[in-house]
């Protein structure tokens, strides 16, 4: 087993729980021991910098220090969550005045941080970590024939000088695990791009005119099903693909799985288990077929 | 070693639709796509049209798409691109009208740039800033910066290094979502302009008018201005700096100051992101109804978030952050 302090971010614990409850059932059949941190505050949504730099420093900072209390790294299921724990991470480690200020706030709530902790992403753990070899090995129904668009987003890639996990320019790492599990990963260009939702509130037309033409670009490269390693984008895929479709006047019907739910499918999870019916996109016709490919 | 240039081809007095064209060249040591490109209009096909200049990564004429990303084509080596992709495939600028082949028109680019007024204002120098967000006689809270600082005014984040290459602007989400929108370069200058204690902005304007839909709320923080600046600048940073400013100085009437307003006190209060709550705070009640479909639609499906968020453990230590910095009361 290898411990992780685990941090779901805020969306898997409300709207988004189908992506707690699969990274769970994931984590327990690759040997991942889940440690909570029932004190992690929010990150602050990718935008709290916008409020005021020292409040992202010291909630993030304090998210780090209770995973060095703990004495693990931390996995993260959301890109953004990924990205501002790493941005603060980067920030202490390097810039002394930072962290002082940081531990000043600190020591007045009995924690102090000294820079050990590594974010990590479940999808790099996965590859990088658990290995992909023994993620074939725990496959139990293949996802052979499937055809999977894989849709990055932005904060799991981008800026490469603090997300450090794969090649910016040509990623493969989401690919290579698509592979693992037996299906096609599709190719295609908007799977780096960015979905629009951190705007999504401010200017929704234009916000999901970009989740709308990345999941029409993989419609027309012929994907049974898109997959996200983070829940922020599902929401702009999924939940609006309706509104997305309205906006960019074309037909979707795409599903779309968060990264723990396509691994749970071939781990032998159920459609119930996976949290599909919360779905706006039904997954049943796809779910189907899979189930067809029981390995002996 | 031999490669293989593919290069997008459109002359709309002639073609129909564009098309790609490809050419055999052999490399030579630290060779360029600039150098190949040219060698390709010197030797093989005089019709391929391309802005270039300086070879130098300074005048920012040659950005175009390589392989995918926006690069300058000077400052982009042949082998490397070669080893990754196995071509050299390049494409005009995104987000600009294509003029011919791998040239674009900048017209809006530009007409962005003058927009946000790239120049210290003078005393006499008027602003439009038919929106007054600041009180009467109320002034903006400039820093102060001394000598030494000044010299480098803008941190890290180098903005007047910027050589309005584009590159920033092609990759940009927010423009590609809303050609409107100012864009990372702009916005990197407004920053410039709005930090300089030389302007003569004393009301905010610049900010004031950066917060207008299109303007710097717009920015989707996909990351790609600063990934892809060939001149190192972070256009996202300084435009996170600029919502700190503006909220920090009751420039607050933008959806996107609320939207951060409403997360920031969402943690306050709960030390999580309540997502009704922010929806609520972000564009009202009467923005909610707009969606009700897609919340009616969320709530069948079990995905309503909960009305009422259980606290984090230590709720008290968040509190203590927020007193801390004097954050408490600057909500509203």
């Amino acid at each position: 087993m290898i411990n992780y302090a685990y941090y779901p971010g805020c969306v898997a614990q409300e709207s988004g729980k189908e992506l707690d409850n699969s990274t769970r059932f994931i984590a327990k059949k690759l040997g991942i021991n889940l440690i909570d941190m029932p004190e992690a505050s929010c990150c602050g949504g990718g935008v709290v910098d916008g409020f005021d730099h020292n409040l992202k420093l010291y909630i993030n900072g304090r998210t780090l220090a209770l995973a060095e209390k703990l004495g693990y790294d931390i996995l993260t299921v959301c890109n953004t969550c990924t990205l501002t724990l790493s941005e603060v991470n980067e920030e202490l480690i390097n810039n002394p005045e930072s962290l002082e200020k940081t531990n000043a706030y600190l020591s007045k709530i009995g924690l102090k941080y000294s820079g050990t902790v590594k974010v990590k992403h479940l999808l790099y753990i996965i590859r990088d970590e658990i290995g992909l070899d023994k993620l074939k090995q725990a496959v139990t129904y293949t996802l052979d024939g499937v055809k999977v668009a894989p849709f990055y987003g932005c904060h799991i890639l981008r800026p490469s000088s603090v997300v450090k996990f794969d090649d910016v320019e040509n990623p493969s790492g989401f690919e290579e695990l698509i592979k693992a599990l037996g299906a096609e990963p599709v190719s295609y260009i908007r799977r780096t791009k960015c979905c629009g939702f951190q705007t999504i509130l401010v200017n929704e037309v234009t916000s999901t005119s970009l989740a709308g033409n990345a999941i029409y670009e993989a419609q027309q490269n012929k994907a049974d099903v898109m997959v996200t390693p983070c829940p922020l984008c599902h929401l702009s895929l999924d939940t609006y693909q309706g509104v997305a479709a309205m906006n960019i006047n074309k037909k979707l019907s795409l599903p779309v799985l968060h990264l723990p739910q396509l691994i749970g499918v071939a781990l032998g999870g159920s459609y119930a288990e996976m949290g599909f019916s919360r779905h706006n996109i039904s997954f049943r016709a796809v779910m189907s077929k899979i189930k067809q490919n029981k390995l002996k | 070693m031999e490669f293989t240039v593919k290069s997008y081809r459109f002359n709309p007095e002639i073609d129909e639709k564009p098309y790609y064209k490809e050419y055999v060249l052999n490399d030579f040591p630290g060779m360029t796509v600039l150098n190949a490109l040219m060698k390709v209009k010197a030797e093989i096909d005089g019709t391929l049209s391309f802005r270039r200049s300086c070879r130098s990564a300074i005048c920012g004429s040659c950005a175009m798409k390589i392989n995918g990303i926006t690069k300058l084509a000077c400052k982009t080596q042949v082998s490397a691109e070669i080893e990754k992709f196995g071509i050299i495939k390049v494409d005009p600028l995104g987000n600009m009208p294509i003029i011919r082949d791998l040239i674009v028109d900048q017209e809006t680019f530009f007409d962005k740039i003058k927009e946000i007024k790239p120049y210290l204002l003078g005393k006499t120098d008027h602003i439009d800033d038919d929106f007054k967000a600041l009180k009467e006689g109320e002034k903006i809270k400039q820093p102060v910066y001394y000598k030494t600082e000044f010299q480098n005014l803008t941190g890290n984040n180098d903005t007047p290094n910027c050589i309005l290459c584009e590159c920033c602007y092609s990759e940009c989400g927010g423009v590609v979502a809303n050609p409107k929108y100012l864009g990372p370069a702009a916005l990197a200058k407004l920053y410039r302009y709005s930090e300089d204690p030389r302007d003569n902005d004393k009301n905010g304007s610049r900010l004031v008018n950066g917060s207008k839909p299109a303007g710097m709320f717009d920015c989707v923080h996909c990351q790609a201005c600063e990934e892809f600046c060939p001149k190192g600048i972070s256009p996202v940073k300084v435009i996170v700096r600029m919502h700190e400013k503006a909220i920090k100085n009751s420039i607050t009437f933008s959806k996107g100051a609320k939207h951060i307003i409403g997360i920031a006190r969402s943690i306050q209060e709960t030390g999580r992101l309540d997502e009704i709550k922010v929806a609520v705070d972000s564009v009202g009640i009467s923005g909610i109804l707009n969606d009700l479909h897609v919340a009616i639609g969320s709530g069948l499906k079990g995905k309503m978030p909960p009305l009422r968020l259980k606290l984090i453990k230590d709720m008290e230590d968040i509190r203590v952050a927020f007193k801390d910095l004097n954050l408490e009361e600057k909500h509203d």
